[in-house]
């Protein structure tokens, strides 16, 4: 029974009584005047979201590598992965499965998928919904009526709920991921079959391979290989994988 | 994917010996040319194990491959790894450690159930963690099934002789590559020949722990043995056990039996079947049949010591009862067997 504290009411003298009744009373007047709630009055006010915040997603598509892993990853299958004039695919969003877990960005090796603060977004349809990747490059459109945002204060006896005059930013500035490289190779040339699926995937063209008196030499340029893993996800023996290089 | 291996053996340069081509053209035709059109393929259905293309080597029919000339990807591991491209026809008992009779006491089959017992014993011992086995649906047609646990072999479509087909190696990559501990297959003497290529060929395939060969003289295809036994009035929905003893071929049913020579079959014997001098599957690493032991016992012939080892746990365990071999009828079904050999001649 350590844990258990007997707590008794508190004693006070007659002018510690007197100094309480005061502050009550003057609490009671503010409270009347003016008073302190607790809902954020949207939308003039936001709640200030934490930097880590899992919201809509930006897509840069200089950083992709086309490895599709934002694609394989998602539990929710909104992403696609879409065709696009260069030849390559990058990936679309469908807001009406998106379930915002953020593994696409989390999973992204480059930093292609960036994550922002934007929480509200409307769609009049179904398939308006579906954000191809031209929507996921521009920053959207935000009608913002926002003149303060609003914070939650832990000090030590209450909540207080803390208002700031300004705008919260929406767009946060990750720093870019470390350059950590990796790169495809053989961990079981024996039981290669040598169909060359992995040259038909490659995206960089780091794989080839040529027939030399009857033996097929299989290559892959570590310089251009961009270390998306998809010849690694292809390969129907599973015997490629991904090396990480310093 | 991301899964960490040492990086010592990974290379980013290596090489792949093509086998030779007859013919100038993609290997499938090539294995078309020597195997199917001349009537000697036995669907064994090795060449789909590793056939990497996809809609690439599938069985309807027979071993058919649609569009080949633009589909195949020409990488020669097919004409790798088949049993009849440069066939060597086997025969004889083959390499063995040792021969034993046995009658399973947990499992209920065919005769012995030894398959069933070596199969669930090997997946009690860790050996392997899943095995690919035959089953059929309510016509008859043969079905692979993917045993897990122990407690599936319960199903009572899985035990009993089919005389079909099967396309079980078809799966066998895909149970190899989702297979953490081995695998175990079950089949024909031509399956388990490819399954041993398959072997020496490819590392990967080495997580083939347990094959287990059947005894068999031949085996047919399922629309003609379906067409033949409802001509002599084999009711497929009652049907509940097929089998061959003493030269007649007994079809058991709910309500009665329906019995004639094995001779009668041979019209619809398969053309692959008619080279084969294998009757024992001297490439297993376990044979299993009831040739050679009392009825209602299986003959099993050990020839790996991996199976050793299985059937010193049966013993331990006492899953098992032990009889008498009879070597010289297995023998006698070999002889038999091997006379075919004229056929290849021709």
């Amino acid at each position: 029974m350590r844990d258990v504290k007997k707590i008794a009411i508190p004693e006070y003298d007659a002018i510690e009584k007197a100094r309480r009744h005061v502050i009550a009373l003057m609490t009671g007047a503010r409270e009347a005047v003016t008073p302190l709630t607790f809902t954020i009055h949207y939308p003039k006010e936001r709640k200030h979201m934490p930097d880590c915040f899992r919201g809509y997603i930006l897509f840069t598509p200089e950083n992709c590598i086309n490895c599709w892993q934002c694609a394989f990853i998602c539990p929710a299958n909104a992403i696609r992965m879409k065709k696009a004039s260069d030849n390559r695919y990058y990936p679309t969003i469908d807001y009406a499965k998106c379930i915002f877990c953020h593994f696409c960005v989390d999973s992204c090796s480059r930093g292609a998928l960036r994550a922002t603060k934007i929480h509200d977004v409307a769609y009049r349809d179904m398939d308006e919904m579906l954000a191809d990747t031209e929507e996921l490059v521009e920053n959207p459109d935000v009608h913002r009526e926002d003149e303060r945002y609003v914070d939650y204060v832990l000090n030590e006896d209450d909540a207080v709920i803390k208002r700031e005059k300004g705008e919260d930013r929406f767009f946060v500035e990750i720093p870019p991921p470390p350059d950590v490289r990796f790169v495809a190779r053989c961990a079981d040339p024996e039981s290669c079959l040598g169909c060359r699926i992995c040259e038909h995937v490659c995206e960089s063209g780091a794989i080839s391979s040529v027939v030399v008196n009857g033996v097929r030499e299989m290559r892959i340029d570590e310089k251009k290989c961009s270390g998306c893993g998809l010849c690694v996800k292809e390969c129907a023996m599973q015997i490629l994988i991904l090396v990480r290089v310093r | 994917m991301w899964r960490s291996r040492h990086a010592a053996n990974v290379l980013s340069e290596w090489r792949v010996k093509l086998p030779e081509k007859p013919l100038d053209v993609k290997y499938f035709g090539n294995l078309k040319s020597r195997v199917i059109d001349t009537g000697i393929c036995s669907r064994c259905l090795t060449c789909a194990a590793v056939c990497p293309a996809p809609e690439g080597i599938t069985a309807i029919d027979g071993v058919v491959f649609e569009n080949w000339e633009e589909k195949c990807l020409d990488c020669g591991a097919c004409v790798r790894v088949c049993p009849r491209f440069e066939y060597v026809p086997k025969s004889g008992v083959g390499d063995y450690i040792d021969i034993i009779a046995a009658r399973s006491k947990r499992f209920k089959g065919q005769d012995g159930a030894m398959v069933t017992e070596i199969i669930a014993s090997a997946i009690e011992m860790d050996i392997i963690d899943r095995a690919i086995f035959v089953g059929r649906d309510e016509e008859w047609r043969t079905t692979n099934f993917h045993l897990r646990d122990t407690e599936q072999l319960s199903l009572k479509t899985l035990s009993g002789t089919k005389y079909c087909y099967s396309n079980a190696l078809s799966e066998l990559r895909d149970a190899v590559l989702m297979s953490e501990k081995g695998v175990g297959v079950v089949g024909t003497p031509c399956m388990v020949s490819g399954v041993r290529n398959l072997r020496e060929q490819y590392p990967v395939f080495r997580k083939v722990k347990l094959s287990i060969g059947l005894f068999c003289t031949e085996n047919f295809h399922w629309h003609e043995l379906h067409e033949f036994l409802s001509k002599k009035g084999v009711s497929f929905e009652k049907l509940i056990k097929t089998d061959i003893t003493k030269g007649q071929f007994i079809a058991t049913m709910t309500d009665g039996e329906v019995s004639f020579p094995v001779k009668d079959l041979e019209e619809i014997i398969p053309s692959g079947c008619h080279v084969c001098t294998d009757f024992t599957a001297v490439d297993a690493d376990a044979s299993v049949g009831s040739v050679g032991s009392a009825p209602g016992f299986s003959t099993v012939i050990v020839r790996s010591a991996i199976v050793k080892d299985i059937i010193r746990y049966i013993k331990q365990n006492n899953y098992a009862e032990f009889g008498d071999v009879m070597l010289k009828v297995v023998q006698k079904m070999v002889k038999l067997k091997k006379k075919r050999e004229a056929h290849l001649k021709k």
